[in-house]
């Protein structure tokens, strides 16, 4: 029945796409996200679904869009520089083969990247894109929520729509995108035009919410309650009382504290301490591999150049002694083969330091774009676009929600977070078209105080 | 259980914004954008200029 309510809604959204082509940009976007070749098991799962939308989109475009007053950003040239340099770095791989698994999928993330920011012309293209992703997200965060209200959860137990510790299906990564979700479901409750704002839509931006906040509980990442803090502190910028907001923040903190399970609070108890922890031991030992690695491949070694890493270091335990006496136990690991667990570092192991410099520049200048653009229209905005400072300061805190959460794991390939990068490059695209169409007067206004003298010159 | 409502929830929801986006002209043409409204008039003419061919083909023409 899933099965066929999947393939039915596809095939509709691609046909949908036909009769509106931007359409065909939603339904990558959804596939993309939701996978929904991965949640059935039929039809869908045995055709390239991804591929053909992404085709359909481009093609559409190429073929029947208005491409008037398309300009070509900074920032999609660095995206396409990066395209261009992983391409190289994949050619020369250390492991080619394993390389060229994950070149398959990086590439459509970057182009898409790049691509988005030309259809995104107007601006209901622009919160139809941000609810798609929205939605998306919501297909897999919603169960996740309730399962684990209902006493599901645990590092590595929560089951999600799939089965599958891929993509978004992994416990940090649907953590930190979950958060990084939050701020565009409240921008769109607010400033929606396709669901108009009312108790409806915020009962349902709400939930999801909610779902977003139990994401951290139900996979127990810790890096997903660091991205909770995150965004928590950023938003004392964007609410109108900062006093009230930390007064039900705090509230809200001490009534949930007890409903939290054991096993979350004691996970969550190991941030500061990782020698005690071998997960976060592991982090730390193969960041300091990389840092090494890159010395002698300053150019990295191309994707999955983790897979030679060799790493050893040792855990503490405390256990009671008996007699107030606390025994300490040193136990030396030995790891092969483990992942960065960090975007950073996956930037600086697979792509050296070129790479690393170009994702950084792509990421630091889409927060300083969405600062300009924020300040902009945040005071006394024309009533049209009052809706662009708030969407700016959400894009802005997902990024930076994504910029915290891939220090602590690899998703700097994560397509749902190029998406953000091109919905960014898609407003800074409308603004710039909102500007250049304000006329411009042929003479300067004169100055209040020149123009009562010459006034007062005139009477006399 | 907890599955289907997961799915059915966002799907139906995207369902109803295709349907309105499909609808609205706006997804197109942005009103505040110059030239937009003008593209747009232009598209709606050329739609009832053909719709207007159409309905007369096999008369004779207006005098």
């Amino acid at each position: 029945m899933l099965n066929l309510f999947l393939t039915a809604f596809v095939t509709a959204f691609l046909a949908a796409g036909v009769r509106r082509p931007f359409l065909f940009v939603l339904a990558y976007a959804y596939i993309d996200i939701v996978a929904p070749q991965k949640v059935s098991w039929g039809f869908l799962s045995s055709i390239p679904v991804s591929l053909i939308a992404f085709v359909c989109a481009v093609t559409a475009w190429a073929a029947a869009e208005d491409k008037n007053g398309i300009r070509f950003s900074p920032r999609q040239f660095i995206l396409l520089l990066l395209l261009i340099y992983c391409g190289l770095t994949t050619r020369t791989a250390d492991f080619p083969d394993e390389a060229l698994e994950k070149w398959a999928w990086v590439w459509k993330a970057l182009v898409f990247a790049i691509f988005l920011p030309l259809t995104l012309r107007t601006r209901l293209r622009i919160e139809a894109f941000a609810l798609f992703m929205v939605l998306s997200v919501g297909v897999i965060i919603i169960g996740g929520g309730i399962k684990t209200l209902a006493g599901g959860g645990g590092y590595g137990e929560l089951k999600l729509l799939v089965n599958d510790n891929t993509g978004l299906y992994e416990g940090s990564i649907i953590s930190t995108v979950a958060v990084c979700a939050m701020p565009l479901a409240l921008w769109l409750a607010k400033h929606g035009t396709i669901f108009k704002p009312g108790w409806l839509v915020w009962l349902f931006a709400m939930g999801i919410c909610l779902s977003c906040l139990l994401m951290p509980v139900g996979t127990q990442a810790r890096t997903g309650l660091i991205c909770v803090a995150v965004l928590g502190v950023m938003m004392l910028r964007s609410v109108k009382r900062p006093l009230t907001y930390i007064a039900v923040i705090a509230a809200l903190g001490l009534v949930s504290m007890p409903l939290l399970p054991q096993s979350f609070t004691d996970r969550m108890s190991t941030i500061g301490n990782h020698q005690s922890d071998q997960s976060a031991s592991t982090r730390v030992a193969v960041w300091k591999w990389t840092i090494e690695f890159a010395k002698t491949h300053p150019f990295g070694g191309g994707f999955a150049a983790y897979i030679q890493n060799h790493v050893s270091y040792d855990t503490y335990k405390a256990e009671k002694a008996g007699d107030n006496n606390t025994a300490l136990q040193t136990v030396r690991i030995e790891e092969k083969s483990r992942a960065y667990h960090s975007s950073y570092f996956e930037m600086l192991g697979e792509q050296g330091y070129p790479g690393l410099a170009m994702w950084l520049l792509l990421h630091i200048m889409g927060v300083v774009h969405m600062e300009l653009i924020r300040r902009r229209y945040a005071k006394n905005p024309p009533p049209e676009l009052a809706w662009v400072t708030p969407l700016a300061d959400a894009l802005q805190q997902a990024q930076i929600v994504y910029l915290v959460g891939g220090a602590f794991v690899g998703i700097a390939f994560q397509p749902f977070c190029y998406m953000l990068v091109g919905l960014q490059c898609g407003l800074s695209a409308y603004i710039g078209r909102v500007k250049r169409a304000v006329p411009k007067p042929f003479r300067a206004p004169r100055a209040p105080a020149a123009a009562a003298r010459s006034e007062a010159a005139a009477s006399a | 259980m907890i599955d289907i409502f997961t799915v059915v929830v966002p799907h139906v929801l995207m369902a109803i914004a295709i349907w309105r986006l499909i609808h609205n002209d706006d997804l197109d043409f942005d009103p505040i954008l110059p030239g937009s409204a003008d593209a747009l008039a232009r598209l709606k003419r050329g739609f009832s200029a053909r719709r207007g061919d159409k309905s007369r083909e096999g008369k004779p023409p207006r005098a």
